[in-house]
């Protein structure tokens, strides 16, 4: 065998696992059919989305927030070839950080389209045309996942677009719809709602984020309504239709009301899918279930030496989990037994003020039948979020009402993607509220919100409030 | 006035101690509790503590051999005040001593009500019985800096022949010595206990699973759960959660518990410990992995024991054969009214146990034994009945067999042999048999040679029921028969005894009428 483990696909879950595997021992190979590693992640998500959304923020808080903490700036105005410009260099710096990794690790990178020939060979088609095998006693597939289309209206790549064009679009949209309301469609409708563009969503459910805690999508509507965004919830999209400059969205509520929205681009943000496009996996006799490969609670798929992780199975698509996943599956293959708790991984939304829980939702507890106590400490009463002029949001815990275990941990507000880690620890370690009330936080700072929501929950007794 | 300093009692047999070294000179302060001595006595070595603060009057050498109850020292209480605060202990005292006594001083918060008295209460290794040298600690129930009330059980300890709970000898808070899985001679320090006044002396009567809420902190939901590195070490050593004490806050895992987790004694759950090598390549193959335990006292004790057997007597096997179906027919009979009048199965064993001992009488050299140069014969049939266990063999004694009634018989096996599956069994209830019987059929041993439970100097072998042909007045007829084998000491037996006393077993047996009439 030429190696011990290959891993296909180089997002988050793919070259951390191979990192992973490198380092317990494994000759590894990591097969990536673009020409930068990384994944989605790295190339057409998180990373330039997080690049454009600070870009967008910087802009916004110039424009609104600056006057008011006493610098004028004649002539304020957008350069948006440089913005994306810059997110480019942010991506490449990355990128080649992987590549870097992958060096020093010892992976062998091979690029090209892996896929299988039989469960030990897999066949490396590169852009050239040219074609080489190599063999594996185990290999990680980690895929991942691409946009879902609307199924009446396929992505045209330039009027109908996916998260993939939005972040390269060469000039500023006048009015960008947004069709599905959860996190990709809140953090790029608010870069371009920030940067001048008119944004309006449109959501099939009732809420925002429809997967958080509601109190959070609740809130992030007043946000984005104050943003300027227009928010269409229960709207289900029936028709878009472009001509020339001009994308034409119709969608119905509950009633069959119908509603119609005329702008220049539309971005479709509901979901995405698992992406297995040519992995040839009948060849080993793996088949999906709804496009997803099936895996046991080892993350083996029905074939034994046969791993996947991250987006192209079950769970939730985000690249902390796919890299859980592919740590797990590196240490399961060296013999040692590690664990993910995939209730405590965190979910974020990274619009501004971002948005984080980890837990159970107050709508899973109430449907459990649970008993559970709730403290909500509001961004308002934090001194260090008047201080800089970020008083949106609130944290909110959820305790079990008889053990005080807290249950879940939902932030609203700035600086709360960072803040949920605190939340992370406290749950694996099954802390109660009242043990984080009692743990000293620095002041000022907005993890202060956390404690004071915890003295909430464990006896309605916050101080600022 | 002084207090005067005597040999304790340390145990059964110890007459008389030597002064192994002082750790006080003469004329020093001394603290109450504080180590003053090192005794010796021919089983181990222990610690004088000074029962109270004052000035150090010696008035045995080192060296000396002091009988039990004689004056060692004496300590004057009224020179302790003026100097006693800047003294402390002295660094030559056993480092675990020192540790002990430094966490003695330690407030603890959980007993809060309470007032410590001060006292110190050494928990030693009970003398157990004539043989026992050594026990072994298999369990803390509690762990250190727990309250325990009076009484209340604390640890398991295993000798060579029980195992026993070791109740708590005073009220306070508990400060482990001994370790799990260590060895401690008899007079060893197991714990001590900070006696402590307990505000409600009622809790000390609770049940003992309301007593531990009641002790340690209250139990919360958070006891036992182990962090994430905790939980990845527990899986890969193959050790459950619910097996490991939390000495984080609340009682959660820490990595540190994890890392010093004992496995529990079940060898099944730990066959798949994984290599620790990653270097290595993926471990696809089966498991190679060794496992090393350390033996329990009590296969210490078997494994010795059957050796100096081997050694020490002129042992050998007589076989004979029994035809069983008398005695299956008399039982399919009788079963069910046997079970309702008297509650218990009539099993084998106990047509088994009443024909022994009509044979026993009848040969009183098979029940009888050798001590030193004297032959002691028993006029009564203390019969041990061998009973395996999960921790090894163990041969409980059916008393006065000869005299009890078949119900009786079937009711005290069960009732020991029950108890000895629970490893509850009583160093009494396993001492004094005159023979013994062990019963390899119910494995499916077809033929066996018993190995002697010494001193005794007979046993018989019981096997499977099988049927075999049989040819009965000159027919060949199929029957169920069952090989017996006896194994006797040739020193005190002959032949001509143990192969009649086997010939008289398995008459009785063939036509149990015989047994009633004691023809």
């Amino acid at each position: 065998m030429d190696y011990n483990v290959t891993v296909i696909g180089s997002g988050p879950g793919g070259y951390v696992a191979a990192i992973r595997c490198a380092q317990l021992g494994f000759k590894t190979a990591l097969i990536e059919k673009y020409d930068t590693l990384g994944g989605t992640c790295l190339n057409v998500g998180c990373i330039p989305s997080k690049a454009m959304l600070d870009s967008s923020e910087h802009y916004a808080n110039a424009k609104e927030n600056f006057k008011a903490h006493g610098i004028n700036i004649q002539a304020l105005k957008v350069d948006f070839a440089t913005m994306v410009a810059r997110k480019a260099d942010v991506v490449k710096q990355n990128v080649d950080g992987i590549a870097f990794l992958m060096k020093k690790n010892k992976v062998d990178v091979h690029h090209g389209l892996g896929s299988f020939v039989d469960k030990n060979t897999i066949k490396i088609l590169a852009k050239d045309g040219s074609e080489k095998k190599i063999t594996t006693e185990y290999v990680i597939i980690a895929t991942g996942s691409k946009p879902t289309p609307l199924p009446f209206a396929p992505f045209d790549k330039k009027r109908i677009i996916s998260s993939t064009e939005a972040l390269e679009l060469k000039e500023i949209p006048k009015h960008l719809i947004v069709i599905g309301g959860g996190v990709i469609g809140m953090e790029l409708g608010s870069v371009y709602a920030r940067i001048g563009s008119k944004v309006t969503v449109v959501e099939f459910l009732d809420n925002l984020i429809p997967t958080m805690d509601g109190a959070l999508g609740k809130e992030l509507q007043k946000v984005a309504k104050k943003m300027g965004m227009d928010i269409y919830l229960g709207h289900k999209v029936t028709s878009v239709n472009v001509k020339g400059k001009e994308v034409t969205v119709k969608a119905e509520d509950k009633q069959g009301k119908e509603l119609e929205l005329k702008g220049d681009y539309c971005l479709v943000s509901i979901g995405r899918q698992p992406y297995t496009e040519g992995l040839n996996l009948s060849a080993v006799g793996i088949s999906l279930d709804k496009g997803r490969i099936p895996v046991d609670e080892h993350l083996r798929t029905s074939v034994d030496n046969i791993y996947a992780i991250g987006d192209v199975i079950r769970g939730p698509m985000l690249a902390h989990k796919a890299e859980e996943e592919g740590v797990f599956v590196a240490e399961r293959l060296a013999g040692q037994k590690p664990h993910i708790n995939y209730l405590l991984i965190p979910g974020v939304v990274y619009t501004w003020p971002e948005v984080a829980s980890v837990g159970y939702t107050e709508e899973q507890l109430k449907e459990a039948g649970r008993a559970y106590k709730t403290g909500k400490f509001p961004y308002k009463a934090l001194g260090r979020a008047r201080a800089s002029m970020d008083t949106e949001g609130f944290v909110k815990i959820l305790a079990d009402k008889n053990t005080d275990e807290i249950l879940g941990v939902h932030i609203i507000g700035a600086r709360a993607a960072d803040m949920i880690a605190a939340g992370v620890t406290a749950m694996e370690f099954r802390a109660a509220a009242e043990d984080v009330a009692r743990m000293s936080h620095a002041h000022p700072t907005y993890m202060e919100a956390v404690k004071e929501a915890c003295l909430a929950a464990t006896a309605n007794r916050p101080i600022h409030m | 006035m002084a207090v005067q300093v005597k040999v304790p009692t340390v145990g059964e047999s110890i007459t008389e101690v030597t002064i192994g070294s002082w750790h006080r000179k003469d004329g020093d302060t001394v603290q109450m509790d504080e180590v003053i001595a090192d005794l010796e006595s021919d089983k181990a070595t222990f610690e004088l503590r000074a029962p109270e603060a004052g000035v150090l009057k010696i008035v045995k050498q080192e060296g000396e051999t002091v009988p039990v109850g004689e004056l060692i020292c004496e300590i004057d209480p009224s020179g302790a005040a003026a100097k006693s605060s800047g003294e402390s202990p002295k660094k030559e005292a056993p480092k675990k001593e020192e540790k002990a006594e430094a966490t003695a001083e330690e407030p603890k918060p959980s007993a809060d009500g309470a007032k410590k008295s001060g006292k110190v209460r050494e928990m030693r290794v009970p003398a157990v019985g004539e043989s026992i040298t050594e026990v072994t600690l298999s369990t803390w129930l509690k762990k250190d800096g727990d309250r325990v009330a009076l009484d209340e059980i604390i640890a398991e300890v295993e000798s060579d022949k029980a195992t026993f709970e070791l109740p708590a000898e005073a009220a306070g808070i508990l400060h482990i010595v001994a370790k799990e899985k260590e060895t401690i001679p008899v007079g060893g320090l197991i714990c001590t206990i900070d006696e402590v006044a307990d505000s409600a002396p009622a809790k000390a009567e609770a049940a003992p699973a309301a007593e531990s809420s009641a002790t340690s902190e209250a139990r919360t939901y958070a006891a036992g759960h182990p962090s994430p590195a905790a939980a990845k070490i527990l899986e890969e050593r193959g050790i459950k959660a619910d097996d490991v004490k939390g000495t984080g806050r609340d009682g959660r895992i820490t990595k540190e518990d994890a890392m010093q987790a004992q496995p529990a004694p079940k060898p099944s759950e730990k066959e798949k410990a994984p290599a620790p090598q990653p270097a290595a390549a993926p471990a696809s193959v089966g498991s190679r992995n060794v496992r090393r335990e350390k033996m329990s006292s009590l296969r210490k004790t078997i494994a010795r024991r059957l050796v100096s057997v081997r050694n020490e007597t002129a042992m050998l096997t007589t076989f004979n054969e029994v035809d069983m179906k008398a005695i299956m027919d008399l039982r399919k009979q009788y079963k069910d009214k046997f079970k309702e009048k008297y509650g218990i199965g009539l099993g084998f064993m106990s047509f088994f146990t009443k024909a022994v001992c009509v044979a026993l009488k009848e040969w009183p050299a098979v029940n009888a034994q050798i001590d030193g140069d004297d032959i002691v014969y028993h006029d009564y049939c203390d019969i041990s009945i061998a009973v395996s266990t999960p921790r090894g063999l163990v041969v409980p004694v059916v008393r006065n067999a000869d005299l009890l009634t078949f119900d009786q018989i079937e009711s005290e096996i069960a009732r020991l042999a029950a108890k000895a599956r629970e490893g509850k069994l009583s160093i009494d209830e396993m001492q004094g048999g005159t023979f013994s019987i062990t019963n390899g059929g119910v494995f499916g041993s077809m033929l066996s040679t018993p190995i002697l439970n010494p001193p005794q100097s007979a046993i018989l072998g019981m096997h499977n029921i099988v049927e075999r042909p049989v040819a009965k007045n000159g027919e060949i007829v199929i029957r169920p028969v069952m090989f017996v084998a006896l194994s006797y000491d040739h020193r005190i037996i002959d032949g001509r005894e143990s192969v009649s006393f086997l010939y008289r077993v398995k008459e009785l047996l063939e036509d149990p009428g015989r047994l009633i009439l004691g023809v």
